[in-house]
């Protein structure tokens, strides 16, 4: 464990002399944003061993799939390992064999016991820890191990093939990773699984860096390979005069619109792909080439068997929405046994892999400030983590008036009062609402009445906007 | 170093004389424990009370199974619910880890119902209860306790001992790890989630 603040050994274990040069040039560009953290990918020559057996595994079972109704071997054997293996699961029973009787588990249970998700037969020498709002609001931290980290790629470089794109790595910076909003930790990095290559992560908020123009400057120079952000952060990429063509850009964690999806692939002359993504086990599904309106999403992991499930915990059949469930994965440090993921989809089967039809979870959102300002919902879900809050909603009616609602609001107003003021102002029309989330089932914790186009044009700070239809610039 | 506990005698007394609704499936065990850790000083429940103690919507087998866990840490809580444990300061964290993880061994091996209606198993859940808890039962010497408690019936419950203990060893390094980790830089992640 360290006690001490980590040194670039500790962030870097395969750090050579052309990937430390590299490293040096991303950070002393003079164009470089205010960085405000450190970060490696701590991958040891073990730990990439581990990554490169991955990745062969994935390309050799990548038609490796399951028909509706059916439950793999290799899932079955998974379950067993983990209801032997695994507290949480030991407590709530079950037998592999019954696959379909074994009780399933819930973001809630794993926000608020973690450590019983832990196998027991895991190593904690390399745990980290990942924190993520979720669609709740509320906190998760998330165990996890570097090399779980870094086997994002080897499936990322699969579903960019997919799209005829490589991500070759080595002496350029491969992903850029875009954010825009008004606090999140950005760094320069680099990946040895990508051979030394760059890792930037940035945010696009003016106050991020030193100078107006060396956002344009900077990324134009970087060039990097692809883009990974959000819809709302490629929004505003899509306002800069870049030069530089990506091959494509990644979006997740949000729902991005075929408009928007659209535009952007016109303006950056490159796919944009769709990514269903979640911190406890990353990549999920992807958008193909493919793939028609409505979007659907094409599992792309070899290692992680995918149900859907009603609200009783039965297993619905291809075509019917229910909640996406998942089991394993490849993080070591946590089990996923028939994991409800509290987004909302349906299954297809008649393509080569599963894809997930109408995937519906989180919707981004934009909020208005009475000065103008934009927050979005990233910024709200940052300001209230904090609070011990089950789960809240946030709805801005048309006139600009907030109002907030969470279970014993009269509780925890004060407490809410202080951040919301703080993004939104003083003097931000705001009411509490007592809030019953069993009331109405799956909860859309971000909405607002203002039109995307209207918020655009009463919006003062940004000169040109555009979501939905409008032309990016 | 175990410390001197209550009277083996008293405590058996009070199992057998449990009331019928802790084993009934409508017992809110969560609400029990939390109210049982507020008596012993722990004002907010822990975060993990819902998550370790929820009823389990399953079916068959594993309904059964995960419900007479339930049931035998209703009547631990029933237990430690006699005033001696708060009159003498038991730890509320170390209750805790015995209700959420400690008694999952045990609850494998013995029938919630059989440790009210049989002597044997009475005195085997409270022998067992006040080891989690470092106490032995008064008048009894540190060996004598760990030899009662291990010979109660068989090698299994030897096994039963050894596991909970490296249960509850590894639940406190897992959680003392995540916490110490939560505050450190992780590694870097390729796109948002």
């Amino acid at each position: 464990m360290h006690e001490q603040p980590l040194t670039d050994q500790d962030r870097f274990p395969l750090l050579t002399p052309a990937s430390q040069r590299r490293l040096h040039g991303m950070w002393e560009h003079p164009h470089a944003p205010r960085f405000n953290h450190r970060c490696g990918d701590r991958l040891t020559a073990d730990g990439l061993k581990k990554v490169r057996a991955f990745e062969a595994e994935h390309l050799k079972h990548a038609n490796q799939t399951w028909r509706d109704a059916d439950t793999p071997a290799w899932a079955i054997e998974y379950a067993r390992h983990a209801l032997a293996n695994t507290p949480f699961y030991r407590q709530r029973g079950g037998r592999a064999e019954d696959f379909l009787a074994i009780p399933a588990s819930t973001r809630g249970d794993l926000a608020r016991a973690p450590w019983a998700f832990v196998p027991d037969d895991a190593s904690l020498d390399d745990l980290i820890v990942y924190d993520t709002s979720g669609t709740t609001g509320h906190p998760i931290f998330v165990p996890t191990h570097p090399v779980a980290s870094s086997m994002y790629l080897p499936l990322l470089r699969g579903v960019l093939a997919r799209h005829g794109v490589g991500l070759d790595g080595g002496d350029r910076v491969s992903i850029v990773l875009v954010c825009a909003q008004n606090l999140t930790y950005t760094f320069a990095s680099v990946s040895a699984y990508l051979e030394g290559a760059g890792y930037i992560k940035l945010n696009l908020s003016p106050h991020a860096w030193r100078n107006p123009e060396d956002c344009v400057r900077y990324l134009n120079d970087c060039a990097p390979e692809i883009y990974t952000g959000d819809p709302l952060s490629f929004l505003e990429l899509a306002k800069l005069p870049l030069t530089h063509r990506p091959q494509a850009l990644v979006s997740t964690s949000m729902a991005l619109l075929p408009g928007l999806r659209a535009e952007l692939s016109r303006r950056f002359e490159c796919p944009v792909i769709d990514i269903y993504s979640m911190t406890e086990c990353r990549l999920i599904a992807a958008s193909t080439p493919a793939t028609s309106e409505p979007a659907g999403l094409e599992l792309v992991a070899h290692d992680l068997f995918v149900e859907i499930l009603d609200a009783e915990g039965n297993r619905l059949p291809a075509g019917q929405r229910g909640e996406i469930t998942l089991t394993g994965g490849r993080n070591p440090l946590l089990s996923l046994l028939r994991y409800r993921t509290g987004d909302f989809a349906a299954l297809d089967f008649s393509g080569p892999r599963p894809v997930l039809v109408g995937l519906e979870g989180r919707p981004p959102t934009r909020f208005l400030t009475p000065d103008g300002r934009i927050v979005n919902n990233i910024d709200v879900s940052l300001a209230l983590r904090e609070l011990p809050l089950a789960q809240f909603r946030l709805h801005q009616s048309q006139d600009g008036s907030l109002i907030l609602s969470c279970r014993d609001v009269e509780h925890h107003r004060d407490a809410l009062a202080r951040p919301m003021a703080q993004l939104f102002g003083e003097h931000a029309p705001l009411e509490f609402e007592e809030f019953d989330p069993d009331a109405d089932g799956k909860v859309i914790q971000y909405t607002s009445d203002i039109l995307d186009a209207e918020l655009e044009g009463r919006e003062r700070s940004y000169q040109h906007v555009v979501w939905r239809g409008a032309k990016l610039p | 170093m175990t410390s001197e506990g209550p009277p083996l005698e008293a405590l058996a007394r009070r199992l057998a004389e449990s009331p019928a609704d802790f084993l009934t499936s409508s017992i809110h065990v969560t609400a029990l424990a939390a109210d049982l850790l507020r008596d012993l000083g722990q004002q907010t429940p822990p975060d993990d009370l819902w998550a370790m103690l929820a009823p389990t919507k399953g079916r068959g087998a594993a309904a059964r199974s995960a419900a007479n866990r339930l049931q035998l840490i209703s009547l631990a809580v029933w237990l430690l619910s006699d005033p001696w444990f708060a009159r003498n300061a038991t730890s509320a964290s170390s209750v805790w880890l015995l209700l959420a993880i400690g008694l999952d061994p045990l609850a494998e091996i013995i029938d919630a119902t059989s440790a009210i209606s049989d002597a044997d198993r009475r005195e085997e859940l409270v022998r067992f209860i006040l080891w989690s808890l470092e106490l032995r039962p008064a008048g009894e010497t540190h060996a004598q306790a760990q030899d009662r408690l291990t010979n109660l019936d068989s090698v299994e419950r030897v096994r039963v001992v050894r596991e909970t203990r490296a249960a509850e060893e590894r639940a406190r390094q897992i959680r003392e790890a995540m916490a110490a980790k939560a505050a450190e830089e992780a590694a870097a992640s390729y796109g948002r989630e």
